[in-house]
């Protein structure tokens, strides 16, 4: 399915379907090149993860200490203070799998001529660029799992199957905010950047997902805005039936959407570098 | 405004030193964390112990290999770093306090580094510089003029950097780096990239500015023609020393020559040293600096010898040869500045030692 | 008074510079402007999602933080207007020499590191958190009137702050080859910024008003324009303020000094 999904331009080459090995040996490769290049630099990466996980949540957990502690409230939108920290420390488990910058890295291929080099190559493009941006979300995804199974242990409230299960609905988001990404990227072929246009995706990721807040806060006037976009599949959904908060028909159903979602911006993907990818041979490279 | 008077060096170097230490740096948190602790640092010296002097209104070319020392040189010169031990002066001031009448008084442009902005037209980014070294108006476009003219960019003064060739952008690059009227002017690799009538143009340029306002210029560079046409005088740096110091023709030995023939007997070198009358290791054959057409077009099978003498020597070497051989074609060449200085490069320092410095 | 006058002319010229290098590129001119507003409507989403279910955050009406997003947005504005984007550049600068050339010229080269970019569109910006502060004026209790003079003030200080904060977060560059893990630091603790300081705990709003500090750049500025600051307060910003502009100098001197011994 994944396979399917992200194949760019360049990947159906012939020859490059004749055997399954060599198909899957490159991926290997990239992933391991992904990883390598990720932790190349450990202070970094550590430093990275620490502040992507724990400045949202801190920011968080300020929030519901001012409303709760300071504010002298019981609940709110039906959750008490320990329901909302427990939402909160749960959604550290899933941010770190959502996203990352490999969105960027295509954008910066188009734009510096990089994109040349890959093309050249008997493998997709766009593929290779996840791959290699997954690995290390895999890692940190494996870790993740373990402290949430952990914690389950001393905490009811998390199951350990429905961590496991959470944690690949998260991986489906991942997929998804890539695909996006990749689609968003193609503007990099006619304007002279996409760097904003992957910022204000970031920035709407970022209250929708369900990173900052509980998505069930919003009023019943605003929940169409996260309803009507895959955003709330990366952390939201994930962290809910974690906590045991949705049942497991409400996560098939979620699952359901994701791969509805997957396999529409699947089309979107392959439709907008078929036409993008022209404009860039036309000029050169 | 300097503290020069006309008659002394307005340059002067005495035993610079100059010594880099860089941090080793292995993979890894734990050597991360030792860098901090006790880092592992490397030495290099880039110049040793370096003196001369120069007087005001010379054109000094500076040559040598990469990491010679030649921009570490410049860098010194120019105040950018300040020399490990040793001293230089340059308009009286020392270049590392960087004083205002200092920075006032001189220029850097380098070939790979661009000052000016690339979304800019010309005039636009002259405009900073004019506001950056304070130009009277009317002394500003009085310049701005001359050198537009001088380098024949004047209509492309409203064109985006950008969008302008190598050669001219570079052109635009000297403007910008001459609009304050330096005295000295240091210029490292200013032809990089050029074609050859765009660095013919430049060199025109840069001898009438030095010939015309006394400016001071110091330049390295890769091309030798940019020494052999524009500099009174010439350094070769080689791994952080001097090892010339003197005129370009100074390096050309007094009266030596190439002698050029092509025989219709089949003969070995050795055989031709021995019926020219010279030594053995001064013919070699085939190789030629001087482009060696004669080489190509099916004529491949008759080799073509060169004989090392001098001027005196070269008709009695001839005579010797046509007794005892049939010349098909012959030439005298000149040494040309850069096969000479390649060997003095290999040889690692002039023949005739002390003798060449100036 | 001639250093004075020498140094506006030159930053008129990079101004003026700047606009010419910005109306090439009208395209980018509209994604910045989509960028920034996208931003700001975030914002005010997160804050109306939170206001729909209580009435009051730390003491803070929902009018009372309006209001404090239009100081923060008018504040940050200038900052990413006139110095913003020099920060960016660092990088270029010490790693692939471009200080060189500054170094040369015959004026302080921090002063044209920081003012070489400028990216003036985001001045729209400002207009749209000032408007903002005026629509929320009156509903949060700003005593308007005569106060509105103090305005300028505290966003100059707010400017001054960003300023100041993003230099020393910059400035390392001259020790570490990649930047970027630093400066991703620096947008995280940004998001303290965008909240007003009292709705975090005692610890953190100490940090951000003291060693990081990230809440004079929108939070202390609409408190003391709201319901004025005391005077240990008032001493405190400014101590601080004159502590890291302190900081900010030494380490670009010594960064200078490391740059001038290590570059070949």
């Amino acid at each position: 399915m994944r396979d399917a999904t992200l194949s760019g331009p360049g990947d159906s080459l012939p020859g490059s379907k004749s055997s399954l090995l060599p198909r899957l040996e490159w991926r290997i490769a990239a992933l391991k090149n992904g990883f390598q290049d990720a932790t190349a630099y450990r202070l970094e990466f550590f430093l990275e993860v620490f502040g992507a996980a724990f400045v949202p949540a801190a920011i968080q957990w300020v929030l519901w200490y001012a409303l709760f502690v300071m504010g002298h409230q019981e609940t709110i939108g039906g959750l008490t203070y320990h329901q909302m920290l427990a939402y909160t420390f749960t959604s550290i488990l899933f941010t770190q799998i959502r996203g990352g910058d490999h969105d960027f890295e295509l954008v910066e291929m188009i734009r510096s001529g990089g994109l040349s080099n890959y093309l050249l190559r008997p493998t997709g493009v766009v593929e290779f660029v996840w791959i290699r941006g997954l690995a290390p979300k895999l890692f940190i995804s494996a870790v993740c799992l373990g402290i949430g199974v952990a914690v389950s242990f001393f905490y009811p409230e998390l199951s350990a199957a429905r961590m496991v299960a959470a944690m690949g609905l998260a991986l489906l988001g991942n997929i998804i905010a890539y695909q996006i990404g990749a689609t968003i990227a193609t503007l990099a072929f006619y304007w002279e950047e996409a760097y904003s246009m992957l910022m204000v995706k970031n920035m709407i990721v970022q209250i929708l997902c369900g990173e900052l807040l509980p998505l069930s806060l919003f009023p019943a006037s605003m929940t169409w805005m996260w309803k009507s976009t895959p955003f709330y599949l990366y952390v939201y959904g994930p962290t809910q039936y974690a906590l045991g908060r949705w049942t497991t028909g409400e996560f098939m159903d979620a699952v359901g959407i994701a791969c509805l979602w997957m396999l529409g911006l699947w089309g979107l993907v392959h439709l907008s570098w078929k036409l993008s990818i022209k404009r860039y041979l036309s000029l050169g490279g | 405004m300097t503290k020069t008077n006309a008659s002394a060096p307005i340059i002067s170097v005495n035993k610079v030193r100059r010594v880099f230490r860089s941090t080793q740096k292995g993979e890894g948190m734990k050597e991360t964390l030792g860098l901090l602790l006790k880092p592992k640092t490397t030495e290099h010296v880039a110049l040793k112990e370096v003196s001369f002097t120069i007087e005001p209104g010379s054109f000094v070319g500076l040559i040598g290999a990469n990491g010679a020392g030649k921009t570490t040189l410049l860098k010194i010169l120019s105040g950018l770093i300040p020399p490990s031990s040793g001293e230089a002066t340059v308009l009286g001031y020392k270049p590392f306090d960087r004083t205002m009448p200092f920075r006032h008084a001189i220029s850097l442009v380098m070939g790979q580094k661009a000052q000016l902005w690339w979304d800019l037209p010309a005039t636009d980014a002259f405009d900073l510089l004019k506001a950056i070294y304070e130009i009277p108006e009317a002394k500003y476009r009085e310049r701005l003029n001359t050198l537009a003219e001088l380098l024949d960019v004047k209509r492309l003064l409203q064109t985006q950097i950008r969008r302008l060739s190598l050669g001219e952008r570079m052109k635009m690059e000297l403007i910008g780096a001459l609009l304050h009227w330096p005295k000295v002017v240091f210029l490292d690799e200013p032809t990089i990239g050029l074609d050859v009538l765009a660095a013919e143009k430049l060199r025109d340029f840069l001898k009438v500015f030095n010939q015309k306002e006394k400016a001071t210029i110091i330049l390295t560079s890769h091309n030798m023609d940019d020494i052999e046409r524009l500099c009174s005088r010439v350094m070769i740096l080689k791994t952080g020393e001097m090892i010339f110091d003197g005129s370009p023709s100074k390096l050309l030995r007094e009266g030596e020559c190439r002698l050029r023939v092509r025989l219709k007997e089949t003969l070995t070198s050795d055989a031709v040293a021995d019926i020219a009358g010279v030594k053995k290791e001064d013919v070699t054959v085939g190789e030629s600096d001087a482009g060696g057409e004669e080489d190509e077009g099916g004529e491949g099978a008759i080799p073509t010898f060169y004989v090392e003498t001098n001027k005196d020597a070269v008709i009695r070497v001839l005579q010797a040869i046509m007794a005892k051989a049939t010349i098909l074609d012959m030439g005298i060449e000149e040494q040309s500045l850069e096969s000479v200085i390649s060997r003095i490069y290999s040889e690692g320092g002039v023949s005739g030692g002390a003798g060449l410095h100036a | 008074m001639a250093t004075l006058t020498k140094y506006s002319r030159l930053f008129a010229t990079q101004v003026k510079n700047n606009f010419v290098r910005e109306a090439v590129y009208r395209s980018n001119f509209v994604t910045m402007l989509f960028t920034d507003l996208v931003w700001i409507a975030v914002e005010f989403a997160l804050f109306t999602v939170i206001y729909a279910n209580t009435d009051t955050l730390a003491g803070w009406t929902k009018e009372q933080v309006f209001f404090f997003l239009g100081i923060f947005f008018a504040s940050d504005a200038i900052n990413a207007t006139f110095f913003q984007r020099n920060f960016w550049q660092f990088s270029d600068l010490v790693n692939k020499g471009e200080l060189d050339i500054l170094l040369t010229k015959p004026v302080s080269p921090a002063f044209l590191a920081l003012t070489r970019w400028m990216s003036l569109t985001s001045i729209l910006n400002f207009f749209f958190g000032i408007a903002i502060a005026i629509k929320y004026a009156d509903a949060s209790g700003f005593a308007g009137g005569l106060r509105w003079a103090l305005v300028p003030v505290w966003l100059a200080i707010g400017v001054a702050a960003s300023v100041l904060l993003r230099f020393a977060f910059a400035v390392w560059v001259f020790w570490t080859d990649r930047s970027w893990a630093i400066t991703r630091l620096y947008f995280q603790f940004f998001g303290l910024a965008t909240k007003p300081d009292a709705i975090f705990p005692a610890a953190i709003r100490y940090t951000i008003m003291t060693f990081l500090p990230f809440a004079f750049i929108g939070s202390v500025p609409t408190r003391a324009l709201l319901w004025g600051l005391s005077p240990l307060e008032t001493a405190g910003v400014v101590l601080v303020l004159i502590a890291f502009y302190v900081f900010d100098v030494v380490f670009w001197r010594l960064g200078l000094r490391r740059y001038q011994s290590a570059s070949s």
